[in-house]
């Protein structure tokens, strides 16, 4: 087991573009858990939580980037986000607790993956990219695109994200949902999370993003179910087609925290709400 | 490696492991006792302090997290004049049983009162969500922190 602090962002990349198997440390919350319990074993250990390169937020142009280290407690508290991205800034009031909020980081909680990750299914229907940086590359993935499998993504080794880039216009003439269901408010780990925004011009659904957790190997987009309702009215909408689409598109699995029919009505119900808003 | 911070307002350096927990740091290396281990997930609160005047949970946090940062115990926030007035609001009203998750709720407490302090019975909930109780219940722990919020207005 190793540990280093990088002393800038520079040594950050040649660090990892040197390394086979490391784990970055932020806030610390998932991964102390997980030496505690033994998922993860002698570990080496990058700190990052110094580097200022990689925490705050700000505005560019049309976007509003947010650090990867950025805490939940410091997006909550931002007028930024709660200026141009009000769902981030409600949906997230419930998250972990107080006391998590203040550690655990927007990067972190998207590089872990956990299939329940509160702050997955907000940012897919905000259509937020992940800037990803190695030491000789730089690139942008829609974070859509970036799970691949459970806690798999498309990050190589040597590669870590930097910033999550959303457009400071995403929510502009479009209503927001986002739902968590979980056994109490604080502190729970969500049985079902539905996000959803859409766009209604005269009754018709104009455009709409859906997106879901604890309910698949991810959280993930229900693009099905979305092609089907646009150009609708509510009363044009089959809901018996949307269910159908639905079971296409998610997999709930019954597990100690809730059992998968539950998972699966709830799921539909919240749907239906957001779509008779 | 060499870890410096300050602790309960003195300057203190330690040589020790980086990815200790700093729950274990503070109990072992400083022998300040009154943060416990209750989960060690970081759910239950018991182990709350305040880093940089944020309350957190120090069972999930390493000693790295302390480096150049302030780091408040409920030792040395109870030797506060506000600290000793949350004291004794949760005295008056027998919040406390069996004393267990009490430094956490303290420190919880006390970092709302001093940043907020409102008589808001929602806002004192939302603020202590964090800690678990397992013996009274929470409706004395609420009711004091409400008591002492009245009692600085």
């Amino acid at each position: 087991m190793k540990f280093i602090k990088p002393k800038d962002i520079n040594n950050l990349y040649e660090t990892i573009d040197n390394m086979d198997q490391q784990y970055l440390l932020a806030g610390g919350t998932d991964i102390n858990v997980q030496i505690k319990n033994g998922t993860i074993r002698d570990p080496n250990i990058i700190y990052i939580s110094h580097l200022k390169e990689l925490s705050g937020i700000e505005e560019e142009n049309n976007s509003i980037l947010i650090g990867a280290t950025t805490s939940f407690k410091d997006i909550i508290e931002s007028r930024i986000i709660k200026k141009y991205i009000p769902l981030i800034h409600n949906s997230l009031q419930n998250f972990a607790s107080p006391l998590i909020q203040t550690s655990a980081t927007i990067g972190g909680n998207i590089a872990n993956g956990s299939p329940t990750a509160d702050v997955i299914p907000i940012l897919l229907v905000l259509d937020a990219k992940l800037k990803i940086c190695s030491k000789a590359t730089n690139r942008e993935v829609f974070l859509k695109d970036f799970f691949t499998g459970y806690k798999k993504n498309v990050m190589k080794n040597n590669e870590l994200i930097i910033k999550i880039i959303i457009s400071k216009n995403v929510e502009h003439k479009y209503q927001a949902f986002y739902q968590k269901v979980g056994s109490r408010n604080s502190l729970a780990i969500a049985k079902v999370a539905v996000a959803g925004i859409k766009k209604v011009v005269k009754e018709k659904i104009m455009d709409i993003k859906l997106a879901v957790g604890s309910l698949n190997e991810y959280p993930r987009r229900l693009f099905k179910v979305e092609k089907y309702v646009t150009g609708k009215t509510l009363t044009e909408i089959d809901f018996n087609k949307v269910d159908e689409f639905l079971q296409q598109e998610i997999t709930p699995i019954s597990d100690l925290r809730s059992d998968k029919e539950y998972r699966y009505h709830v799921c539909v119900n919240l749907i239906r709400t957001f779509l008779n808003e | 490696m060499k870890i410096s911070f300050i602790l309960n307002k003195e300057n203190v350096t330690i040589d020790t492991d980086p990815m200790k927990r700093l729950l274990d740091v503070l109990r072992e290396d400083f022998n300040l006792l009154g943060t416990k281990e209750g989960c060690g997930e970081g759910e239950c609160g018991a182990c709350t302090i305040l880093l940089d005047g944020k309350p957190v949970t120090s069972c999930i946090l390493n000693a790295i997290h302390a480096e150049g940062k302030e780091i408040e115990t409920v030792e040395g926030l109870s030797q506060t004049k506000l600290g000793k007035l949350i004291i004794d609001c949760f005295d008056e009203t027998n919040a406390v049983q069996c004393g267990f998750c009490f430094p956490g709720f303290f420190v919880s407490s006390y970092h709302y009162i001093k940043t907020d302090g409102e008589k808001d019975l929602n806002k004192i909930k939302k603020a202590l969500s964090g800690n678990i109780c397992r013996c009274t219940g929470y409706k004395k722990i609420f009711e004091s922190v409400m008591l002492a919020c009245e009692k600085l207005n």
